[in-house]
């Protein structure tokens, strides 16, 4: 009983954490369609800025608002200085973002060193729970990132701004002819997109080990998650970490690690062959 | 009325890239009156359109409205400076309900602007929850209508607005139109249903191979100068 539920918690967690980690990717290539090759470069740079803070003595929370900064500023740069210029040339676009995250990488590989660092658990310890003691912070983790879940649906499907953005995806010439400024909300959606990306690096930090090409294992699963569920639609995203992460678990526990891994691989290539608008598509 | 056009278009010329679709064509609009352009089907109406609503960009020309040069201006731009758009094709927002798709553009979500239109086409208060995508195409026109009219805007563009509508709802079409123009607004209508021309049209312009052939002030004749021209 107590595996049962040692596998059923570490299920949800490793499901949540991975619609954490699509989450910035799902609004940036689900809704703009930019296929952004630096998401894992700002889940890297979420996980910096909680090292930073925690180097600097300051308290963990802290993290949050520098990485929504330090995600939102560089966001809003590259969206500014390159993507602008590349949306409806997904491919310019792969190869532009992708340069982006080379840059990111050596940028912070020069500043903070190549080697693996880690940043401590702001809420050690375990917490009893149905008969078994499971990690505190992980549990404190999967309660945030379902609040956010929700709270980001109920706005997305309830606000004004959600129905520009849906506006905006589905035509954006009408969009901006009843006066949308789609230039401006493609923005604001590209640096929400890569801020929530270094929201997660924060969350995850105390759980990974911090160096400067982590986020290129994050890019893969995003990916992989978004070919499974469909692009734009939360339900997509859900089904697709759901999928994926239950895979990685269950395949991971019978065999092994790289066992999960290529079962994981397996059903992303099965959906682009069989299914490649993924379970959900908005098309 | 102003000295001023509501709408100028100076020597326009445009089309989709290296293609020149409307060729050096000048027309004006005053406040409170309907232009209505028609012309065989590929005579670049659309494009016109597009060019005047800043979907397109011109090649040369220039599109003045109420005096202002708004040839550059980007498309929200011009939709905030006063120019309402109802498109002929991709008329809603197919994922939003019909009464996401009427407030969109506005900061609060009442739809008392719309009561006079609603008491004109119950249907649409009916469908409100309802997704724009599953009405039919003669209710999203009239969607489409509705929205654009309701907008407070000093210049309304309809690109073939009664295609596909019943032509009961046409009448009450041309009704709202000659409503809105009686309270100062203009109208830039493309449409080749020559029932909704004569009822609203102030001045009439034919396109053909894009540019204007021929134009006509007022109703006398009218259908029968245009219908002549159209069977060419």
């Amino acid at each position: 009983m107590d595996l049962v539920v040692t596998y059923g918690l570490n299920f949800a967690y490793s499901t949540a954490t991975l619609g954490l980690i699509v989450l910035g990717l799902a609004v940036v290539f689900g809704l703009l369609g930019v296929m952004n090759m630096a998401h894992g470069e700002f889940v890297m740079l979420g996980a910096y800025s909680a090292l930073m803070v925690q180097q600097a003595g300051l308290p963990f929370v802290l993290a949050i608002p520098l990485a929504v900064v330090v995600c939102g500023a560089l966001g809003w740069l590259m969206e500014w200085s390159v993507i602008r210029h590349l949306y409806r040339r997904p491919f310019d676009t792969f190869l532009a973002t992708w340069g982006i995250a080379i840059l990111m990488r050596k940028g912070v590989e020069v500043t903070f060193g190549r080697e693996y660092q880690s940043v401590d658990q702001s809420l050690p310890g375990t917490v009893s729970l149905l008969g078994i003691d499971y990690p505190a912070y992980r549990l404190v983790l999967m309660a945030v990132i379902v609040t956010m879940f929700a709270a980001l649906f109920v706005w997305y499907q309830r606000s004004n701004t959600g129905a520009r953005i849906k506006a905006m995806v589905q035509n954006p010439d009408l969009a901006a002819a009843v006066g949308i400024n789609t230039a401006r909300l493609s923005r604001a959606t590209f640096v929400t997109g890569v801020a929530i990306a270094g929201l997660a690096g924060v969350l995850l930090a105390p759980l990974v080990r911090v160096e400067p090409y982590m986020g290129l294992d994050y890019l893969l699963s995003s990916f992989f998650i978004l070919v499974v569920g469909g692009l734009g639609t939360l339900e997509g995203l859900v089904t697709g970490s759901t999928i994926i992460g239950g895979a990685d678990v269950v395949i991971s526990a019978i065999f092994d690690k790289t066992a999960g891994y290529l079962g994981v691989l397996a059903i992303s290539i099965l959906f682009l062959w069989l299914r490649p608008d993924g379970i959900f598509s908005r098309r | 009325m102003s000295a001023t056009p509501l709408l100028s278009l100076e020597n326009l010329s445009g089309g989709y890239g290296e293609i020149v679709i409307v060729t050096a064509l000048s027309l004006a609009l005053s406040q409170g009156q309907a232009l209505c352009v028609t012309g065989r089907n590929g005579v670049g109406k659309s494009t016109l359109v597009r060019l005047v609503t800043g979907s397109l960009k011109p090649a040369s020309g220039r599109v003045m409205f109420s005096g202002e040069d708004l040839t550059f201006a980007p498309a929200h731009g011009r939709a905030r400076q006063g120019m309402g758009y109802a498109p002929q094709e991709g008329v809603v927002f197919d994922t939003l309900s019909v009464a996401e798709n009427l407030t969109l553009h506005h900061r609060d979500r009442s739809l008392e602007r719309y009561k006079e239109l609603f008491a004109m086409f119950p249907r649409l208060p009916d469908r409100l929850a309802q997704r724009a995508g599953t009405l039919s195409g003669g209710e999203k026109k009239i969607l489409s209508f509705c929205r654009a009219l309701a907008e407070d805007t000093r210049l309304v563009i309809l690109d073939e607005p009664t295609e596909g509508v019943q032509p009961e709802n046409i009448a009450l079409m041309a009704e709202a139109i000659n409503s809105a123009k009686a309270g100062g607004r203009g109208f830039l209508i493309v449409e080749q249903n020559l029932s909704l021309v004569e009822a609203v049209a102030d001045q009439a312009a034919l396109m053909d191979h894009g540019q204007c052939i021929y134009t006509h002030s007022g109703t006398v004749n009218l259908r029968a100068e245009l219908s002549s021209r159209l069977k060419i």
